[in-house]
């Protein structure tokens, strides 16, 4: 039974050890300081309301790209986003001014 | 081998032409004077600044003839009216800093952020003062720099909007793009795909995929927009839009689809979905823990997310304090079975009149207290006490956007048991239905049998 239980955790061990976990996504409300934008993509830098970081964010879907080429968002706007961390950069899943009614 | 460079030319110039076509004979003047706003636009387009203050784009109301309940001598629109999906209007949410937040936050907002003036001549405003402060190019521009377009407080401390009236921008005059309107009527109601939750774009479009734009069917003319009968949507310009308009009143190479246009809306069959907000509660707001304000609590569905309901609808509408919805009847000729997108909202409504109230939303915006904002609402509107009790409001929207011609509702998707339409809750007695085999395959099998074998014949 000992066996069998040793067994067991081991295989637990093993799994948790090698699984690739789901990368968690991150959220924050920052604003923006500077926009980089280039062909296909942009790199969003914001600053975030509570810690004052920094965070660079990768922006590659067309709505948002829109909205930097006519500067619908911009430097100074309050943005409340959503990113995943992959490849070491941090890809954009929700970019919206925090904006309301 | 002459021909080819000679065939190229001709190429490169076609391709140049529509570009060359859409140089705007203004320009000239622009590049040479400098733009000073409408002012400049006068002195070609003489009288068109006065004459958009006459216009629903600058009232924000008109006069109202096919809605119950409604002084034929008073305007309507969002200046004014008292509903339960905005439930603020311009009048009693004026664009304006609001209270700090728990976060000592604020911020300067209000429902007519979107007028297209600098709020100094603010919606419905005349005079030499509101022709000034038109902002043309925020719809004619394709380079309108949207950055230049935000509120902000005057030095005697006025809140105004501000406006791109850059050379570069005014170089770029022509027809509204349709991102020129959907920046407002895409963000109507608190936020993206809210109010109408349709998307114009190729994916959820068959007009937008052909590359139209809104003004292609919604065809000014002096500024007036065209505009469909809507239950929700009151103001209107004075002039019509309808899919016929286009497509005819036999728009079909079927005659039996044909058939149907007498008492089917187009847009029953070709807009079988809906989106946008179905429900909102003004009553309770909900906290934005990063920003530290509160929203109208909102269920939301994507664009093409819900199905739409089913109602005979003539152009009229019902106006009551607990429902906003279409008028018509089966045995009414001017009656089409039409799609609607429902929609519930909850708000205050005054214990002793039954009348629904209105919200000024600074003071929810900052704390959620919603009471304050009918308080100082009823202030604005001069109302001495008001005796706040929640209620709720349907809300019929119509739905005129999504259009799809190879998802449109084919003969299965209706004449069949549980099919779209309810031919019951539309006044088809179960007599009728059965003798006209209305919720039968009998109805169309074969013919549609034969259409689909068509499709596959080499």
């Amino acid at each position: 039974m000992k066996k069998i239980l040793s067994a067991l955790t081991l295989a637990v061990v093993f799994t948790l050890a090698t699984a690739n976990p789901a990368q968690a996504e991150e959220k924050m409300l920052g604003t923006v300081t500077k926009i980089d934008l280039a062909g296909a993509s942009a790199t969003a830098t914001l600053k975030d309301t509570k810690s004052g970081t920094l965070v660079d964010l990768l922006v590659d879907d067309t709505v948002t790209l829109d909205k930097f080429k006519d500067k619908r968002i911009g430097v100074g706007d309050e943005i409340k986003a959503k990113y995943e961390k992959k490849d070491g950069k941090n890809h954009s899943t929700f970019f919206k001014k925090a904006g309301g009614c | 081998m002459r021909i080819l460079p000679r065939t190229l030319a001709l190429v490169v110039a076609l391709a140049a032409a529509p570009a060359l076509a859409a140089e705007h004979p203004g320009n000239d003047v622009i590049r040479e004077k400098g733009y000073q706003g409408p002012q400049t636009c006068e002195e070609c387009h003489p009288g068109t600044a006065k004459a958009f203050l006459g216009t629903v784009h600058w009232k924000h109301a008109s006069r109202v003839t096919n809605v119950d309940n409604l002084d034929p001598r008073q305007e309507y629109g969002m200046k004014n009216r008292i509903y339960t999906f905005c439930n603020g209007n311009d009048v009693v949410n004026d664009l304006k800093e609001i209270p700090q937040n728990a976060l000592g936050k604020t911020k300067l907002t209000g429902c007519n952020s979107c007028h297209p003036g600098n709020h100094l001549a603010g919606v419905g405003s005349s005079g030499a003062e509101a022709e000034a402060a038109i902002d043309c190019l925020v719809c004619h521009s394709a380079k309108y720099d949207y950055s230049k377009r935000k509120p902000y407080k005057t030095p005697d401390g006025k809140v105004a909007i501000g406006q791109d009236r850059s050379v570069e921008a005014a170089l770029a005059v022509g027809k509204p793009t349709v991102k020129a309107c959907m920046t407002c009527h895409e963000t109507a109601g608190g936020g993206t795909l809210i109010k109408r939750g349709f998307a114009f774009d190729a994916e959820h479009d068959a007009h937008a995929a052909k590359g139209m734009t809104c003004a292609d069917c919604h065809k000014a003319k002096d500024h007036k927009i065209p505009t469909g009968f809507d239950p929700n949507n009151w103001a209107n310009d004075g002039v019509r839009v309808a899919c016929a308009d286009c497509h005819g009143a036999k728009p079909h190479k079927d005659a039996d689809y044909d058939a149907h246009t007498a008492k089917i809306a187009c847009q029953t069959c070709h807009i079988p979905t809906s989106g946008g907000a179905v429900a909102k509660d003004f009553t309770k707001w909900s906290k934005d823990a990063a920003t530290g304000f509160w929203e109208p609590s909102t269920i939301k569905r994507e664009p093409a997310g819900t199905k739409p309901v089913y109602a005979w609808f003539n152009g009229t509408v019902r106006n009551e304090p607990h429902l906003i919805g279409p008028k018509g009847s089966r045995s009414d000729p001017k009656s089409k079975i039409t799609p609607f997108k429902i929609y519930e909202g909850r708000a205050y409504y005054d214990r002793r009149t039954g009348k629904l109230l209105s919200m000024d939303f600074a003071q929810p915006t900052a704390s959620g207290d919603t009471l304050a904002g009918v308080a100082s609402a009823a202030k604005t509107l001069g109302l001495e006490k008001v005796d706040p009790v929640p209620g709720w409001q349907t809300i019929y929207f119509a739905n005129s956007h999504l259009v799809t011609k190879q998802k449109a509702l084919s003969c299965d998707r209706c004449h069949t048991a549980n099919g779209q339409l309810d031919f019951e809750a539309l006044g088809y007695s179960k007599g009728e239905i059965a003798r006209r085999k209305l919720k039968s395959a009998e109805l169309w099998f074969d013919r549609l049998h034969e259409k689909e074998q068509k499709k596959e014949e080499f």
